[in-house]
């Protein structure tokens, strides 16, 4: 197989997400949206996918992978794999943030996209996007904040948009309420790794890549500093020395 | 790969791969349960070719506790790099790595999530097994790495900040539970003791250093269930220090420390003893971070030498978390099991398998 290949780990929401491509487009492809098995599923689904499209992982010229915002355990496990196979394999990786993941696809909308991801505890993570000629362009830094927060930022933009993600369909009464604007369709409200693999090709091509010990998440939030006294039992912690 | 005289089991792995495992099988260890991020190439069982750890204490001593979200953050920024280190410092290819254990669990799943992850991706990437290793296993397994002459049946005495037990190895992957805390694990009560007294945390070194100052017979703090059966109880003796230093506010830090630590040493030597007698231990294995505390140490081994018992202190480094101790248990688990399925995950409140 010639030109450049590369591997696509998707874990950052509910969803797990692999794919595998290149120039000719996304050879395989695995998805599953079970919530929280995304350390079980995830590497039987890169053996899964690389044998059914009959790529060895020898070939693959990188990996990509989703650095977010979003669910912070499920984000880990595809970044800790992603890390472990570029470095083992020698090969470079790629970060593509979830919300640009949910937008792409919804380029030939004609509309301003409004991508939202439910980061939880009645909050979450969005970036609006213009439709540009081949592709979208972001127009606000990732945020984070409560439904109101989010409400208050897209109406000053005063648009007809179209919200895409799994935060846009949990807070759709909201949202509705007060915005104008459609409602992308479920399969797309979590980010793929389909997207991802055509993306990461592009930037592959330009060399717009980094090492894996240089990837960095994207949490937008402060580490909760709350001491789990009760996770921390059941550890087998080394606080007595 | 080499074949062994004593046709050693095998392990396949999918269904391309048979995997001897013998003396020069190479095991990538990994270890992110809790604070520490670790990694070590262990050849045989107990052979350490490298051995790795970085410490995240400094990042937690702030909070008086190790924060799960910052252990995590801080495990998938520092996993690469210290395995590469450890396979460096081995002085073998990568190509010689014939398995990866990790540790699946007990501790913080968000934590354990990034290793197994890791150690799954790179098995599957170099095409050999992966091993899902059980943290306290792995602590028992440390005592062979340092002293390969120990001899079943043995008694360990595992003491941490998570747990107090007291367990029979009658053979490889053979345990009997013999002991346990009813209340708080001694490491905590330490933990506990330390943060009220203000001397800091980690709360056993504090203690242990503090205590180098004081008279270990200043007050008599009580010897709970002394002499009653094998389990353990610590949030008693926790509670009467408390008490002493409300009612005596200008009491010594120093003795307090002192004497609360040899209440607790007392107890934790005197059952082991006991449990060692009763199963006719040849030999008395201490094992966890509390494992480093100097009177412990001192006790225990005096205790062995009283009885005329092989016992076994680990080193100081061995005490805390590790990952040749994860590679060393991984490697008899290959043996006894063979791999783990790659679509295990790990298991926060994990525990060993004891023997009814
Ligand atoms: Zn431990």
């Amino acid at each position: 197989m010639g030109g450049v290949l590369i591997l696509g780990i998707e874990t950052a929401t509910a969803q797990v997400s692999v794919a595998i491509g290149g120039h000719e487009g996304v050879l395989g492809l695995f998805e599953v949206c079970r919530g929280r098995r995304h350390a079980e599923t995830l590497i039987p689904a890169i053996e899964f996918v690389c044998r059914q499209a009959e790529i060895d992982l020898d070939e693959i010229s990188a990996v990509a992978v989703d650095v977010g915002p979003g669910l912070v355990t499920g984000m880990r496990v595809g970044l800790a794999a992603g890390k472990a196979i570029a470095q083992a394999r020698r090969v470079p990786m790629i970060g593509i943030s979830s919300l640009d993941l949910l937008a792409f696809p919804l380029r030939h909308g004609g509309r301003p996209v409004a991508a939202i991801i439910d980061a939880r505890k009645g909050e979450v993570f969005w970036a609006c996007y213009l439709p540009v000629p081949g592709g979208v362009q972001r127009i606000s830094e990732p945020a984070v904040g409560s439904i109101d927060d989010l409400v208050a930022d897209l109406m000053a933009r005063g648009n007809d948009m179209l919200f895409v993600g799994d935060g846009a369909l949990r807070y759709r009464e909201q949202l509705a309420e007060w915005l104008r604007g459609d409602f992308a369709e479920q399969f797309l409200a979590h980010p793929s790794s389909a997207p991802l693999v055509q993306l990461a090709h592009a930037k592959a091509l330009r060399e717009e890549w980094v090492n894996p010990w240089e990837i960095q998440p994207l949490y937008l939030r402060a580490p909760d500093a709350e001491i789990n006294w009760s996770t921390r039992r059941t550890a087998a912690g080394t606080g007595g020395a | 790969m080499t074949m062994s005289a004593d046709a050693a089991p095998t392990a396949s792995v999918g269904s391309s791969k048979v995997v001897l495992v013998d003396s020069s099988t190479v095991v990538l260890g990994i270890e992110t349960s809790c604070d520490e991020t670790a990694a070590a190439l262990v050849m045989g069982g107990d052979d350490v070719l490298s051995s790795v750890v970085s410490t995240q204490v400094d990042l937690h001593a702030q909070y008086g506790g190790v924060v799960p979200e910052i252990a995590s953050r801080a495990h998938l920024e520092l996993l690469n790099p210290i395995i590469a280190r450890a396979i460096v410092e081995a002085g073998v290819p990568e190509q010689r790595i014939d398995a990866v254990a990790c540790t699946v669990g007990p501790g913080l799943i968000g934590a354990l999530l990034v290793g197994v992850s890791a150690a799954k991706a790179l098995a599957l990437v170099w095409d050999v097994p992966f091993i899902g290793v059980n943290h306290h296993e792995a602590h028992l397994y440390s005592a062979f790495l340092e002293d390969p002459t120990l001899e079943f049946p043995l008694v360990a005495l595992i003491v941490s900040g998570g747990h107090t037990m007291l367990i029979e190895m009658q053979g490889h992957g053979r345990y009997r539970l013999l002991g346990r805390t009813i209340d708080d694990a001694a490491g905590e009560a330490f933990d506990k003791v330390a943060r009220f007294l203000d001397l800091g945390y980690p709360g056993g070194p504090a203690i242990d250093r503090v205590a180098l100052h004081g008279d270990p017979e200043a007050i008599r703090f009580p010897r709970a269930m002394l002499h009653d059966g094998l389990d353990f109880s610590f949030s008693g003796v926790k509670t009467s220090v408390i008490n002493h230093v409300r009612k005596h506010p200008d009491v010594s830090a120093a003795d307090v420390a002192a004497s609360f630590q040899a209440a607790v040493v007392d107890v934790l030597v005197a059952k082991a003893r006991r449990a060692a007698d009763q199963v006719g231990a040849k030999g008395l294995v201490l094992g966890g971070g509390v494992a480093a505390n100097s009177l412990l140490r001192e006790q225990f081994l005096a205790a062995c030498v009283d009885d005329g018992r092989h016992g076994f202190l680990p080193s100081r480094a061995m005490c805390t978390d590790n990952a040749a101790m994860i590679a060393s248990a991984g490697w008899h688990r290959l043996r006894s099991d063979g791999p783990t399925p790659l679509d295990a995950g790990a298991v926060p409140n994990l525990r060993l398998d004891f023997l009814p």
